[in-house]
């Protein structure tokens, strides 16, 4: 096993806990997390600690982050094409769909194998987070720095340049 | 130099020394025949040489620099303008200057206009030293200079312009070289390498015209792989190529005419008579060609903006520097030549030669760097990239005196032993009623 | 290796300019039209997801070891920066990618657009290129061979996209540098490029060319208010592997929409086509000249230094 795929199996490993630390509270709001743990992703920022009641409070009505399946009625018109009376389904957590590596050889492999998919476009895990979480807070007025939801770690710093490895000034000036 | 030959100093100018059969040795053929001090002596009597020492103390400890820290040293080249002044004066405008080679070629040995001899080495040498220098520039200009041979030998773009460029220019470098070796084997005296470049001579002058329209043609065509950046009044992805072959026939007539005019004003004790006599009537017959070649030029630079529609961009900024541009180095000079020649004023055609030089420069620096990038701003060069350019100038003005100074170029190198002293009595003749009486290898015997 | 038969036969052609001839119709045939690979892989920029994090500029920084940053890679003063002539940055030999920023007008935020190597169907580069040091894979990525570059530049002349840019202030080894989709150590495995796995905004997707124009076609068709109607590079100089969706027109962010849709190399063909032609006929036409000028009245006199020479030695 190389070192990606160990990685992305503790990711999963770390989604799987996340859902069962926070299932005992499950019960008392329908199944429904009160926080999640998303630390699917941590690597060069920290795992974000979702404050998922929170966000229910705010937003009253799942279908505006959860596509569809939630007992609420889809939203997006695009999506009301096909899945305005979708049962409800079993997983709504975002990763159950949402594939932690999109542009993988054997991901690209599988959505060109399965010729009737719909959902060619489907924005990685990583990409559906942000997309979602930041297309709101920059509509809501939520907090929108990178290091707000998450602050990096010593591998983001060190990517970054940033923190401690910070550049001396001038040193890398290059050509005018 | 001129007091030297006034005071009886022989000159070399035959393979042998005086009335006796001593020949020249080599040394003393480099030193003009001159002893050491004497050659010293009119070296540092001529202000050229002090001009081209200051040059030199400037420029040479830079194009070390330019080797040593890299191209930043000396250039405002950059990842916007990859070409500066190295290419748009070293090489898109040295080159079409030195068409004077294969059109005076052309014109001795295809049409057989043999009055033109005495100027033909002149070009030809002309053609060899503008291809060679341009050649030291983009050596000068590339970041890896000893790959150049690299499109030779290494790895082959062949769907390039470039590579034709290169292919070209080094095939005709060789041709000139072959050509002018002509005058070289008379200077050191091996005749059978002469008379194998005369038998030639026809397959060398094809050649010549051949690689000669294609490279500087294509020159035109490298600036069709930027359709973007070159401003449209200055581009043409049909005719660009055109404008510029057709523009180097002008160039390269009006610098031999350019040149000679140089050479007659500081060099007439190196000139024949035949040479100084025939000049006026040659530049005469040279203007007409160039002026013609002018009224081609201008036609199909009309051509090529009612082609592409670009009537509009005349009235905007660019539009006023491209008719300046043209103004100066094409309809002026076609009207000043045409006066001038019809009034015999060799004064004002010799003007005219140099400002139709002056607007070919112009043109092909507006093409490589003023109309380039026309959307983003304008780069100006760097002072030492100037001075580099100007540097190599004074390296090519050099060679091309010290070739001038020694081979038969300017003068006929007679194979019997008369002195300079003894010639200048002897009124030369030629039979009345032949229209060329001149050979480029005449024999005094005849 | 293919290129000795012809290597051979150019070394024999170097005197008589006729005999090439044949290799430069060689080269007009091989400025055919390309359409690109089938297999080729390319990405999908959607400008309206991008919020100018930079990510992908410092995974960039890392997959291709390039220098030290001047400033770290979340300093947003970056995009204030301008070059030279008041230019927005671009990429250069320490960054094969930049993010710049754009205030396209009557928009409330800004817009990011990254810039790198477009990886054209049929790039102008590797046609310019007279040592061939360019290559454009299978998989799509356009490459350099460093090791033959003679330092030129011609490429920079004629990319439309002014990517590829040059080592100036390196002495002895200055190389040209661009952007390489990753390609030794991503895309010839299959693997998306560095900044496509970096960006948390999914701005890039990564896949078949083919798949990510039908990708594109459908976000547009999805969402007509949120897209201009338009792939910048399906069709662009005849077609890129990187490609743009966007929110506002084009142009203002700062794309070059005069391009046209013509590889770059379209431009060039009439000049090469010219030249077998030239190599044809001048050779006859101007033996020809000649010999016509001969018979006017210098035919003997054309043969008569020859003969002087000849009794003189």
């Amino acid at each position: 096993m190389d070192k990606k795929s160990t990685l992305k199996w503790l990711a999963w490993g770390m989604l799987i806990a996340g859902f069962f630390m926070a299932s005992p509270l499950w019960g008392n709001a329908g199944e429904i997390p009160e926080s999640l743990e998303l630390q699917s992703l941590s690597e060069l920022y920290e795992g974000v600690s979702f404050d998922h009641l929170l966000h229910m409070d705010m937003v009253g009505n799942c279908a505006a982050c959860h596509h569809h399946g939630t007992g609420d009625p889809v939203e997006d018109e695009n999506c009301a094409r096909c899945h305005s009376y979708s049962k409800d389904t079993e997983v709504v957590s975002c990763g159950s769909c949402h594939p932690l590596e999109p542009f993988s050889p054997e991901y690209l492999r599988e959505k060109e194998m399965d010729a009737n998919r719909y959902h060619r476009d489907m924005p990685g895990l990583k990409a559906a987070y942000h997309q979602s979480c930041l297309g709101c807070h920059n509509e809501m007025g939520g907090p929108t720095g990178c290091q707000d939801c998450h602050p990096r770690t010593e591998a983001g710093d060190a990517l970054f340049r940033a923190g401690a490895y910070a550049p001396e000034s001038g040193a890398a000036a290059g050509h005018h | 130099m001129k007091n030297l030959i006034e005071s009886g100093v022989p000159i070399v100018d035959s393979p042998t020394r005086g009335k006796g059969k001593r020949k020249w040795s080599l040394g003393e053929k480099l030193l003009l025949g001159l002893t050491p001090r004497q050659y010293l002596i009119q070296a540092i009597r001529n202000p050229l040489n002090w001009i081209i020492g200051v040059i030199f103390a400037i420029g040479i400890p830079l194009i070390a620099g330019r080797f040593l820290f890299g191209l930043s040293f000396v250039t405002h080249s950059s990842n916007d303008y990859p070409w500066g002044l190295f290419l748009a004066f070293g090489l898109f405008a040295m080159v079409p200057l030195s068409a004077s080679g294969f059109m005076l070629g052309t014109t001795v040995e295809i049409f057989g206009r043999h009055d033109f001899q005495p100027i033909e080495r002149l070009a030809l040498l002309n053609g060899l030293l503008g291809y060679f220098f341009a050649v030291v520039y983009l050596l000068v200009d590339l970041g890896q200079p000893w790959r150049l041979p690299y499109p030779m030998v290494v790895s082959f773009g062949t769907a390039a312009v470039l590579f034709l460029v290169a292919w070209h220019v080094a095939t005709y470098l060789s041709v000139q070289v072959a050509e002018v070796s002509a005058s070289f084997f008379e200077w050191i005296g091996w005749l059978p390498g002469k008379r194998f470049i005369r038998k030639i001579a026809i397959g060398l002058t094809v050649s010549g015209i051949i690689l000669s329209t294609l490279h500087q043609g294509a020159l035109g065509a490298l600036f069709t792989y930027a359709p973007g950046k070159v401003h449209p009044l200055w581009y043409s992805s049909s005719f660009l190529w055109i404008f510029f072959f057709c523009s180097a026939i002008p160039a390269g007539l009006c610098m031999v005419i350019a040149v000679s005019t140089i050479v007659k004003k500081t060099m007439a004790w190196r000139c024949d008579e035949e040479f100084l006599d025939k000049l006026d009537s040659l530049t005469i017959g040279l203007a007409k060609g160039a002026s013609l070649a002018l009224i081609t030029y201008l036609a199909i630079k009309l051509i090529g903006v009612a082609h592409d529609n670009e009537w509009a961009y005349l009235a905007t900024g660019w539009g006023q520097w491209f008719m300046l541009e043209l103004f100066i180095g094409v309809v002026l000079p076609i009207a000043l030549f045409a006066w001038a020649i019809h009034n015999n004023r060799l004064g004002v055609i010799r003007f005219t030669a140099f400002l139709t030089v002056f607007g070919i420069i112009l043109n092909r620096i507006n093409t490589a760097l003023i109309a380039f990038n026309w959307k983003l701003y304008q780069e100006i060069p760097h002072w030492r990239e100037v001075v580099v350019c100007l540097t190599l100038f004074a390296v090519y003005l050099v060679t091309y005196r010290f070739i001038l100074y020694r081979l038969p170029i300017l003068y006929t190198w007679r194979e019997q032993t008369d002195t300079v002293e003894e010639l200048a009595k002897e009124k030369i003749t030629y039979p009345k009623g032949n229209p060329a009486p001149v050979e480029m290898f005449r024999s005094m015997d005849d | 290796m293919k290129g000795i038969s012809r290597r051979r036969f150019l070394a024999a052609s170097v005197i008589g300019g006729a005999a090439t001839t044949l290799t430069m119709s060689k080269k007009a045939m091989g400025a055919g039209t390309f359409e690109g690979y089938p297999e080729g892989m390319g990405v999908l920029v959607d400008l309206t997801r991008c919020v100018g994090c930079r990510s992908c500029e410092a995974a960039c920084n890392k997959e291709q070891k390039l220098p030290e940053p001047a400033m770290p890679f979340d300093d947003p003063s970056v995009f204030d920066q301008t070059g030279h002539g008041g230019q927005k940055r671009r990429p250069d030999e320490n960054a094969y990618t930049v993010v710049n920023r754009y205030d396209p007008p009557g928009a409330n935020h800004p817009l990011f657009r990254k810039l790198q190597c477009n990886h054209c169907n049929e790039p102008a580069c590797l046609t310019s290129c007279f040592v061939s040091a360019y290559t454009k894979t299978r998989e799509g990525a356009v490459v350099y061979n460093e090791k033959v570059c003679v330092g030129c530049r011609n490429c920079m002349i004629a990319c439309p996209f002014q990517i590829p840019a040059y080592s100036y202030s390196s002495a002895f080894d200055p190389v040209i540098k661009k952007c390489i989709f990753c390609y030794d150590t991503r895309l010839k495995y299959g693997k998306p490029p560095a900044c496509v796995e970096a960006c948390p905004q999914g701005v890039l997707t990564f896949g078949h060319r083919k798949e990510l124009i039908k990708i594109g076609q459908d976000r547009i068709k999805a969402r007509p208010d949120r897209y201009v109607d338009h792939i910048y590079g399906e069709t662009e100089v005849g077609g890129t592997g990187w490609m743009y969706l966007s929110g506002v027109p084009f142009e203002q962010a700062g794309f070059d929409t005069t391009l046209g849709k013509e590889p770059i190399i379209s431009n060039v063909k009439e000049f090469l086509s010219t030249v077998p032609m030239v190599l044809a006929i001048w050779p006859a036409l101007f033996t020809g000249f000649h010999l016509l000028a001969r018979k006017k009245g210098h035919a003997d006199e054309d043969h008569s230094h020859e003969s002087q020479e000849d009794e003189k030695s």
